[in-house]
C-alpha cells in the first residue's frame, strides 16, 4: 500500500511540476519580447532606461535557468505576482482566493447532482438494456451531449431572467449584499441557472460511463449466480452490481475531469459569475497575464487534488486494491 | 496524473465512446443515413455559401437589429449584416476547423498509439505519461492561456485544439495495438523477418484503421463544440465568420437579452447542435457496423 501510494505521489508530483513549468515557459516561448506583453502598447514610449529598469524588476535580464529558479522560489512562498488589472496592487493569490469559492460552489453542486442523477439513470437504463426506455434515455443524452452548454445558458437567461423575471440574469449575489438568511437565499437564486446548465453539461458523461460499467458487470457470472439463487432484482443491481461499477465509474469520470472542470470557464463568462473562469475571461480582455497563469495553475491543482482524493477512496470502495498492493 | 494501470496491474479501461448495445441493424442504418444526409447538406453550405446565402455576410445590407421579415429571414445583427447569410457562411469555418483538427489529432494519436503499444517499455511509459498529462490538464483554461499568447486567429484555434485532441485516440489505438500484438499473424510476420517499421505501418495499421476512422468522425464533433466555445470567448478570428463568433457578438452587443435571442442565438446554436449530432450519429453507426462485422 505504502509503496503504491509513494509511486502515485511521485506521479502527481511530476504532473504538478510539468504544469508549473508550462506556466513558466509559455510567455517565454512565444515569439517576441515578454516585456512587450507586460508593458503592452505603452512599450515604445517608455524609453530605454525605463525598459531596462522594468526588465530588471521582472528579472527578465537574467539567464533563463536563473529566472526559473526565482519563479519556483516565489511559487513556494505562494507568490504568483501582481495582477495588472487591479492597479491598487492586488496580488494574484488574493484575487484567486476571492473568486475560487464561487467556482467551488457551482462546480461542487453540479458535479454532485450530475453524478447522482446520471448514475441513477445509467443504472436504470442498463438493467433494461435494449428496451425502449434504454433507447429513449440514450438518444436523449446523445442529443444533450451535442448541445453547447454556453448556448443553453444564453437561452435560459432571456427566458427565465428577462421574460419571466424569476431569477437574476447574472453575477453571484445582489448588490448591495443582503444579510443572514436572505443572503443565503440570494446566493442560491444566483447559483441556480449556472448549476442547472453545468449539471446538464456533466450529465451525459456520468450516464454513459455508469451505463457502460453496469453492462459489463451485469453479464458476469456472479450476477448470474445471485439471480439464480433468487436474490431480488433490485438487490442484485444495488448491492452486487452497483458497488463494483463504482470504481471504474469514478476512474473514468476523473479522466474526463480536466475537460469537465474547464468547461465551467465558459458558463461563468455567460452568467458573469464571479468564479475563476469568468476571472480568466475578464483577464483575457485586459491582457492580465499573471492572473491568467494563476487561474490555470489553480484549475490544475484542483484537478490533481480531486484525483488524489479519488485515489485515496479506492481502497474503501474496493478492498482488492488494498490487498493487491500490500 | 491518472495512472496507466490500476493498482493490481490491469490496464484501466477508457470509456470514451458510447457502448450502445443495440445491435438492431435497421436502427444503425437509419442513424447512419440521417447523419449522412444532414452532413451532406452542411457540406453543401460550407462549399458553396455564396450560391445559397441571400446576401454578402460581410456587407452591411440593412439597418442594424432588424426583426425577421420577408427581406431578411432572420433579421440583421448589431451592425446591419444579414443573420441568415452569416449563419450559412459560418458553416465553413465551424465545419472545416472541426474536420482539420480531428484529422491532425487522429493522425498524431494513431502514430503515438501504434508506436507506444508496439514498442512497450520506456517508450510506452514516456508516451503514455505525456498522454495522461494532456488528459488531466484543465482543457479550456489552458487553451485560453495559449491563445492569449499566440493571438486570436483560426489557425491558432486549430493548433491548440489539435494539441489536446490527439491524446484520447492515442490511448484507444494503443489499447487495440496491445491486443493485436499477441495475435499470431503479427508473430508470424516477425518470424518471417519483417522489421518493426513494416509491422507497424502494414499489419498494425490495418488493424486499427477502422478505429481511427471512427475517431476522426467523433473527434470532429468534439472539436466543433470546442471551437464554438473558444470563438464564443473571443479567442477565434474576430473578423472571420463562424457560429461561435456570431454568438460572441450576440452576447457582446447584449442582443441575447432582448427578443433578438429568438432569431440570433437560437438558430446559431441549433446549427452547432445539428452538426455535432450528425457527426455523432455517423460515428455511432460506423462503430456499430464495425463491431457487427467483427463479431
Amino acid at each position: 500500500m505504502t509503496k503504491n501510494l509513494a509511486r502515485r505521489a511521485i506521479e502527481f508530483g511530476i504532473t504538478f511540476f510539468l504544469a508549473i513549468s508550462i506556466n513558466f515557459l509559455l510567455p517565454r516561448l512565444v515569439p517576441g519580447d515578454p516585456l512587450a506583453l507586460i508593458a503592452g502598447n505603452a512599450a515604445p514610449q517608455l524609453g530605454r532606461a525605463r525598459i531596462d529598469a522594468l526588465r530588471a524588476q521582472y528579472g527578465l535580464d537574467k539567464p533563463l535557468g536563473e529566472q526559473y529558479l526565482i519563479y519556483l522560489g516565489n511559487l513556494a512562498r505562494g507568490d504568483l505576482g501582481q495582477s495588472y488589472r487591479y492597479s491598487g496592487g492586488k496580488s494574484v493569490v488574493e484575487v484567486l482566493g476571492e473568486n475560487f469559492r464561487w467556482t467551488l460552489l457551482i462546480v461542487g453542486l453540479s458535479l454532485t447532482s450530475s453524478l447522482l442523477i446520471g448514475s441513477a439513470l445509467g443504472i436504470w437504463s442498463a438493467t433494461k438494456r435494449g428496451s425502449s426506455l434504454d433507447l429513449g434515455l440514450l438518444s436523449g443524452f446523445y442529443f444533450l451531449r451535442a448541445i453547447p452548454p454556453f448556448w443553453l445558458a444564453m437561452l435560459l437567461i432571456p427566458v427565465f431572467a428577462i421574460q419571466l423575471g424569476w431569477l437574476p440574469a447574472g453575477d453571484s449575489y445582489s448588490i448591495p449584499r443582503l444579510e443572514g438568511w436572505e443572503n443565503v437565499k440570494d446566493v442560491a437564486r444566483h447559483a441556480l441557472l449556472p448549476v442547472v446548465v453545468l449539471t446538464l453539461a456533466y450529465l451525459p458523461t456520468a450516464f454513459v460511463i455508469m451505463r457502460a460499467a453496469m453492462f459489463g458487470i451485469m453479464e458476469t457470472d456472479y450476477i448470474r449466480t445471485a439471480r439464480a439463487k433468487g436474490v431480488p432484482n433490485i438487490w442484485v443491481v444495488l448491492k452486487h452490481a452497483f458497488r463494483n461499477a463504482l470504481l471504474p465509474v469514478l476512474t473514468a469520470f476523473m479522466l474526463d475531469l480536466g475537460q469537465l472542470l474547464g468547461g465551467v470557464t465558459v458558463i461563468e463568462a455567460v452568467f458573469n459569475y464571479r468564479g475563476i473562469g469568468n476571472m480568466m475571461f475578464e483577464a483575457v480582455k485586459s491582457r492580465d497575464y499573471p492572473l491568467l497563469q494563476g487561474g490555470f495553475l489553480l484549475f490544475t491543482i484542483t484537478i490533481l487534488i480531486l484525483n488524489i482524493i479519488t485515489e485515496l477512496l479506492y481502497p474503501l470502495l474496493d478492498p482488492r486494491v488494498q490487498r493487491a498492493t500490500i | 496524473m491518472t495512472a496507466l494501470t490500476q493498482a493490481d496491474g490491469t490496464p484501466r479501461i477508457v470509456l470514451t465512446t458510447l457502448n450502445a448495445g443495440f445491435s438492431s441493424r435497421r436502427l444503425i442504418r437509419i442513424t447512419g443515413w440521417v447523419g449522412g444526409c444532414v452532413l451532406t447538406m452542411l457540406l453543401a453550405l460550407a462549399f458553396f455559401p455564396n450560391l445559397i446565402a441571400p446576401y454578402d455576410s460581410t456587407k452591411r445590407v440593412a439597418l442594424p437589429l432588424q426583426k425577421p421579415g420577408k427581406e431578411f429571414l432572420l433579421g440583421t445583427n448589431d451592425i446591419g449584416q444579414d443573420l441568415m447569410s452569416e449563419l450559412i457562411t459560418g458553416t465553413r469555418a465551424s465545419l472545416f476547423t472541426g474536420l482539420i483538427v480531428s484529422f491532425i489529432s487522429v493522425v498524431i494519436g494513431t502514430v503515438v498509439g501504434i508506436v507506444s503499444g508496439y514498442a512497450g517499455g520506456w517508450v510506452d511509459s514516456l508516451l503514455m505519461s505525456l498522454t495522461d498529462l494532456i488528459l488531466v490538464l484543465p482543457f479550456i483554461p489552458l487553451v485560453i492561456l495559449i491563445s492569449v499568447y499566440l493571438g486570436p486567429s483560426q489557425r491558432n484555434v486549430i493548433l491548440v485544439l489539435a494539441i489536446f485532441f490527439w491524446a484520447a485516440p492515442a490511448r484507444l489505438v494503443r489499447s487495440r495495438v496491445l491486443s493485436l500484438r499477441t495475435e499470431t499473424y503479427i508473430e508470424a510476420a516477425r518470424a518471417l523477418g519483417a522489421n518493426s517499421f513494416h509491422i507497424m505501418t502494414n499489419h498494425l495499421w490495418s488493424g486499427v484503421k477502422s478505429l481511427a476512422l471512427v475517431q476522426i468522425v467523433l473527434i470532429a464533433s468534439a472539436s466543433i463544440l470546442a471551437e464554438s466555445s473558444l470563438s464564443f470567448l473571443g479567442l477565434g478570428d474576430p473578423s472571420g465568420k463562424s457560429w461561435g463568433t456570431m454568438l460572441y457578438f450576440a452576447r457582446a452587443s447584449g442582443a441575447f437579452m432582448s427578443a433578438a435571442w429568438k432569431w440570433w442565438v437560437l438558430p446559431t446554436g441549433l446549427m452547432i447542435t445539428l452538426t455535432v449530432l450528425s457527426l455523432g450519429l455517423i460515428g455511432y453507426s460506423l462503430e456499430q457496423r464495425i463491431a457487427n462485422s467483427v463479431s
